[in-house]
Parts: C-alpha cells; sequence; structure tokens
C-alpha cells in the first residue's frame, strides 16, 4: 500500500459539497464589452510526485509545502481516489489478500474530473477514504483556489490524462531494503497491521506491481529523486521551481489588474452602481463617520446606523414575488414577499464593521466569511480563508459586504469566489461603505450583472481607515 | 366603503430593472401636499408592510419588522432639520466638506400606540429626550379628549418629533399637535410621523396645520364606516404590545 494520506485542505465538508461538480460558474458571453479577470487559482499549476511506497513522497511532498509555508500551495495524495471495494474485496483486504498496489485499485476518471474542476478555478469535492473501513466516507474535503498543487502517489504520474495536467513530473526512488522497512514500520504504527501480513503484502503484491507499473513511470519523469528529503538540492529545485510559478501568477494577476484599470476611466458608471442618495442625514452622519475628532463610541453607533440603512438599500436589488395577504380586517393587500433566502458574506476584515447593521436588518442572516488581504510588498489581493454556507448557490440573493473598495481588487476576488461557487452574477448585491470611481468601474466591468450600492463615493487610493476606526486597531 | 376607492398598483422595483422583471403591488395612494413625504415605494418597504398587514403574522415578527420601517421613517424625518456647512479633517488627513445638525430634537408619544415606535427612533437618536401624551376617546361624545402629558420643559426650543404609527381621521393627532402649541411649539418645527395614513386624515390635518411636516410609510385607499384604515394592519398597539 502506498505511503500516508496526509492531504493538506482548505476546508471540510462533512456531507455533500457546496459546489456543483461542473458549477454554473460560466460567464455569459453575450454581453458585450465584458472584460476579464482571472484569479491567481484560474490555472493551478499541477506537480506529480510518484515513486515507490516508502520511497519519501509524502515526506518530500510535506517537507516542500512546509518550507514554503504558503495557504495556496496544498498537497493531494492519490490515497483519496482508492475505489470503494465490494464485500467480497473487502473481505480480501482485511486478509491482507486485495492487491492496493496496482492502478486498478484507484479511481482515476474521478481524480481528473477533479484535476480538471481545480484547473478550472472551481472547487473541488475530494473524496475521503478510510483504510480502516476500505471504503469511501460520506464527507469530503474541499479543495478550493490552490495555486500550486501537489499530486503524491505511487500512480501519480501513471495516467496519460493526469501527465496532460502537470507542470512538472517527479520520480522519488529509494533503495527496495530501506522502502520495506520504512513500510514496515508505518503500517504497524499507523494502519495497525502486523508483520506477516504487511511482509505478505509486499511480495505478494508491492513488489511485482513495482517492476510492473511503478518504475516504467521513471520514463515520464522530468525529474528523478534519490534519497526524498535527505535530498536537499532536489528540495531546493523544487521549491524554486513552485516559487517561480507562484511569482509568474502574482505577476499575471497584478498584470490584468492594471489592465482592467487602463480601460476604466473613460466611461460612466454602470447603472446597477446605486449610490446612497446624499440626503441631509446622510450627509451629516458621513461627516461625523469622516470627522478624525469624533469619538470611537459616535463613530460606532453611527457607523452601524448608517449600515443598516446600506444594508436595507441593498436589499432592494434581491427578488421579490407578489403576494396576496389578508388584514386583521379581512381586507386583501396585494404586497410582495422575498422570492427567497437572502445571505450574506463578509469580506474580512472591513465587512465585519457592517455586521452590526446586517444584523438589524436581518437578524439571523446566514454568513459567510473570507479574508482577502492585500500582500505587503505586491499589493496583490491574496484570499487567505473562506467559509460559506453550503447552499449558498440556492440562495435568491447574496449580500457582499465591506467597508470600503478603492482598487477593487479583493471585490473582484470575492465576486469571483461566488461566482465559482455557483451564485449567479444578478443574485449578487455588493454592499460598501464607500469606494472610488477605478474601483466601481473595475468590478462592474468584469461583472456588469452584480449590482453594487455604495455609501459614499471617495478617492481612488484610499486608504482603509473605516475598520481601523471601526475596531480601533 | 373603501372598496370602491382604487389603490394604485403597479410594478415595484429598481430602475435599471424591465418592468417585465418587476412584481405587481399595491403602493401609497399618491397624495399632494408639500408637506407631506410619503417615503420611496420600494420592493423592500412593501414586502415589510406585507408583513405586519398579515393578520397571520405573530407578535415577534410584528415588533421586528414595524420597527424595520420605523427606522426608515426616523430616519426620513430626521432630513428635514436644518443643517450647516461644516468641513472635518477625516483619519487620512483630507477634508470633508459636510454639514452638521442645528438644533435640538425630542420626540412626543401619543400613547399607547406611539410608545412603540420610541425604540427606532432611539436607535437613531441615543438619548433623545421622549414626552408622551394620553388621548382616549370620550365615552359620551366620542371625541378625543386629553388625560395625561409629560413633556420635556424646554420643549418650546426643540424640534419635536411626533409619534403615532396610524393616522386614521386624525383626531388625536390634531389634539396633539394643539398641546403642543399650547406649549409654545411653533407648527414648522413638528414632525407627524406614522406608518399608515389615510387620504381623509391627511386632508383634515393638512388644512388645519399647513406647517406641519408629515412623514408616512404609505398612504392606504382609506377608511371604513368605523373609522378604521382600510386594507390596514389592524390595531397597531394590539398587535404590538398585547396579542
Amino acid at each position: 500500500m502506498p505511503s500516508t494520506t496526509s492531504t493538506v485542505i482548505v476546508s471540510e465538508n462533512t456531507s455533500n459539497g457546496a459546489a456543483k461538480k461542473n458549477g454554473q460558474a460560466k460567464a455569459d458571453g453575450a454581453i458585450a464589452k465584458r472584460a476579464h479577470y482571472a484569479p491567481p487559482w484560474a490555472d493551478v499549476s499541477i506537480i506529480g510526485i510518484a515513486g515507490s511506497s516508502g520511497s519519501g513522497k509524502s515526506t518530500l511532498s510535506q517537507a516542500i509545502v512546509q518550507k514554503l509555508n504558503l495557504p495556496w500551495v496544498v498537497i493531494l495524495s492519490i490515497d483519496s481516489f482508492y475505489k470503494s471495494l465490494d464485500e467480497e474485496a473487502s473481505r480480501k483486504a482485511f486478509r491482507c489478500e486485495y492487491d492496493f498496489d496496482a492502478p486498478d485499485a484507484l479511481d482515476f476518471d474521478v481524480l481528473v474530473d477533479k484535476l480538471r474542476d481545480l484547473k478550472a478555478g472551481k472547487r473541488a469535492e475530494i473524496p475521503v477514504y478510510s483504510f480502516e473501513k476500505h471504503a469511501r466516507l460520506e464527507q469530503t474535503t474541499s479543495i478550493y483556489s490552490p495555486h500550486v498543487l501537489i499530486l503524491e502517489g505511487i500512480f501519480a504520474l501513471h495516467d496519460p490524462r493526469v501527465l496532460d495536467l502537470m507542470d512538472m513530473r517527479i520520480f522519488c526512488e529509494a533503495d527496495a531494503d530501506t522502502c520495506l522497512s520504512r513500510r514496515i514500520l508505518r503500517d504497524q504504527r499507523e494502519r495497525g497491521r502486523d508483520v506477516e501480513g504487511i511482509i505478505k503484502q509486499w511480495f505478494n503484491f508491492v513488489k511485482p506491481n513495482f517492476e510492473k507499473y511503478v518504475n516504467p513511470q521513471r520514463n515520464v519523469a522530468d525529474v528523478i529523486v534519490p534519497r526524498g528529503v535527505e535530498n536537499h538540492v532536489a528540495m531546493t529545485m523544487v521549491s524554486q521551481f513552485i516559487k517561480q510559478k507562484l511569482l509568474e501568477k502574482s505577476t499575471h494577476h497584478r498584470a490584468a489588474l492594471t489592465s482592467l484599470e487602463l480601460t476604466a476611466l473613460s466611461q460612466p458608471l454602470s447603472r446597477k452602481v446605486h449610490i446612497m442618495k446624499q440626503t441631509s442625514q446622510m450627509r451629516g452622519m458621513n461627516t461625523i463617520i469622516h470627522d478624525i475628532d469624533t469619538s470611537p463610541e459616535d463613530f460606532i453607533f453611527y457607523f452601524d446606523r448608517l449600515a443598516a440603512l446600506l444594508v436595507e438599500q441593498g436589499l432592494n436589488n434581491a427578488a421579490f414575488v407578489s403576494k396576496q395577504v389578508l388584514t386583521p380586517h379581512d381586507k386583501p393587500y396585494l404586497g410582495l414577499e422575498p422570492a427567497g433566502e437572502v445571505s450574506a458574506v463578509i469580506v474580512l476584515r472591513g465587512g465585519a464593521s457592517l455586521e452590526a447593521g446586517l444584523h438589524r436588518v436581518i437578524t439571523d442572516c446566514k454568513t459567510g466569511r473570507m479574508l482577502i488581504q492585500s500582500n505587503i510588498r505586491t499589493g496583490e489581493p491574496e484570499l487567505h480563508y473562506l467559509t460559506l454556507p453550503k447552499d449558498i448557490d440556492t440562495h435568491a440573493s447574496v449580500l457582499l459586504l465591506d467597508a470600503q473598495m478603492s482598487s477593487g481588487g479583493s471585490a473582484l476576488m470575492a465576486v469571483q469566489v461566488l461566482v465559482d461557487h455557483g451564485v449567479k452574477e444578478e443574485k449578487i448585491t455588493v454592499v460598501t461603505y464607500s469606494a472610488g470611481r477605478m474601483g466601481l468601474h473595475r468590478l462592474t466591468q468584469v461583472f456588469p450583472d452584480i449590482t453594487v450600492v455604495v455609501g459614499n463615493l471617495c478617492l481612488d487610493a484610499e486608504e482603509r481607515w473605516v475598520e481601523k476606526r471601526y475596531f480601533r486597531c | 366603503m373603501s372598496d370602491s376607492k382604487i389603490a394604485p398598483t403597479q410594478s415595484v422595483g429598481p430602475e435599471y430593472q424591465p418592468e417585465s422583471k418587476k412584481p405587481t403591488a399595491t403602493v401609497s395612494t399618491p397624495v399632494d401636499f408639500e408637506n407631506v413625504t410619503v417615503l420611496p415605494q420600494t420592493p423592500q418597504l412593501i414586502a415589510l408592510l406585507s408583513i405586519i398587514r398579515n393578520r397571520d403574522t405573530q407578535r415577534g415578527d410584528f415588533v421586528f419588522y414595524s420597527n424595520r420601517i420605523i427606522r426608515l421613517l426616523v430616519e426620513e424625518g430626521l432630513n428635514h432639520l436644518p443643517t450647516v456647512e461644516h468641513t472635518v479633517t477625516t483619519p487620512v488627513g483630507r477634508p470633508y466638506e459636510g454639514l452638521s445638525f442645528q438644533g435640538k430634537i425630542c420626540g412626543v408619544s401619543i400613547m399607547r400606540a406611539g410608545e412603540a415606535m420610541e425604540q427606532g427612533l432611539r436607535e437613531c437618536c441615543r438619548s433623545v429626550r421622549i414626552g408622551k401624551i394620553l388621548i382616549q376617546r370620550d365615552e359620551e361624545t366620542s371625541q378625543p379628549k386629553l388625560f395625561y402629558d409629560k413633556l420635556p420643559d424646554d420643549i418650546a426650543s426643540r424640534w419635536v418629533l411626533l409619534l403615532d404609527p396610524m393616522f386614521a381621521t386624525g383626531g388625536s393627532a390634531i389634539m396633539a399637535v394643539e398641546v403642543l402649541k399650547s406649549r409654545g411649539v411653533p407648527e414648522e418645527r413638528i414632525f407627524f410621523l406614522n406608518v399608515l395614513a389615510s387620504p381623509e386624515g391627511i386632508k383634515n390635518f393638512v388644512s388645519k396645520f399647513p406647517k406641519v411636516r408629515v412623514v408616512s410609510a404609505f398612504v392606504d385607499a382609506g377608511l371604513d364606516e368605523k373609522n378604521y384604515i382600510i386594507p390596514g394592519l389592524g390595531d397597531f398597539g394590539d398587535r404590538y404590545y398585547t396579542r
């Protein structure tokens, strides 16, 4: 059997996944002038690491990921793709007579599907395989938005369809004695097997399969790494390669953001951008909020009050249907009701300042959260954390809350995340306290069908001062 | 009977939406008086009103959703306060040309339904002074009669937000304004905030106090023979406090 299952994950689902396999993320090509935005995860780089059982593949992958320590470099173990066994095969497996070390034991079709989803920038639900039960579990593990994915397993370089998706192919090798001794230790400790069974399996399956299927993968590898983790030169080389790939993606992403900037300015704002009417109350509250001498108590009070008005306005863009009600006088009134559930997604940390306002309007609003931060050096927005309601693609309207939008980079990324999770553009309403024209242009050029509610227009490159004031740090 | 009166029904939704995509609903009956403001008939407001009108709505929801409407009423009412230009420096160091409000305000609720609007007022104006007036219908004359009032001493120098959610014939509101005027509050410094109004009530009230500002969420088709607003929402105080 192959090496340990230790998959770095972005999030974990206990039952069904949120995004449909093929999603509804298809961009609506019908609209003219739609600009294109490619998030940095749109074209994930895949690195394959194959090699004999016990050759140090997973140790090597984990060492690389640990060294880089970035949330967007993720390991996917091919062990997750073991086929569920039927009763007879399962009995064999418990007697150590089932051949886990042949390619047939793996479900390559599902693997290819998942890799293609990831390549397309979508969320992939990865099956979870239990070695104790010899079956796939109900729950799945989600992977979404990695920039680099390391696919690790004895047959990582086996299927030609998988090979086609890879940017780098590595084959790890180790002395057969080393492999066997590592395997005995691991299977005893981690998988509760006895030595006799392990040795039986080794000579019946592992060794013959190695000759037949594993070793030939050398021929398609770009790099052959002897001695696994101890091989520092190889480790550095692979890390360098990944860093190079990450840099390319970041450069691309930033260039794409800049080019959107250039085309944005000359046009009028989209009709779906609603700037709050500057009534005297709005201006009065804005004055208090903008005043550096306002006390923290007043700032929070007036910001919450204004946030509730922003959310009220945001809800006007939700879908409604006619509904007749009877009043206590037995008279009919033809009114409206929401067409379905309204949920919200907070872009952290700024968006959390609108949360008090949100809950004044919808007390029990389901709320997803994502942390997008600008890289201190490059200014590039980066997605660090994401949790969304599972059924978000079925909601009638989704409010995306952020306190401020300047260049629009993080808003673009946030909307892209929702679209990737099957939320239709026309159901998305971005609600923000203040925004610059540039950011609004960029956002609505890429996503012309979303609605944007803005408290007040500000300069283009405004610093994020609102959240600092609201959270007082 | 009011059923013969025409309630305007039209499509409701944001302007960028094509008419065919907007759902249809009954909106506020138009009234044409300079000092009467009706909230914009947004789909959200109509949906909120649909909830509190519905006789099947439970008290908890009635309280929550009527409170949301009341907050919108207060926000609109406050817009009519006088302001003065006021430039401040922002945390990032640029100037912001804003404005500040002039004058002190207070609330006056007509007991008991008007008191249901106090929470909404407080959510917009912390620590606002709130006076109370108790007016009840005299059994013998069936005219409204003043039973109790407790108002801020300096009310004559304040802007007054008069609170009563149901504006049917306007009998109690007229009496309340008379009380306020007798304490020295000029008409033009009174804002009367209500959730549901009737065209008859508005007409009657405006002819007596043309300078009082009226802010309503919705003007219904009319009154029935018992002077209830129709289709209305029932007894606001009962639904908010005891039902």
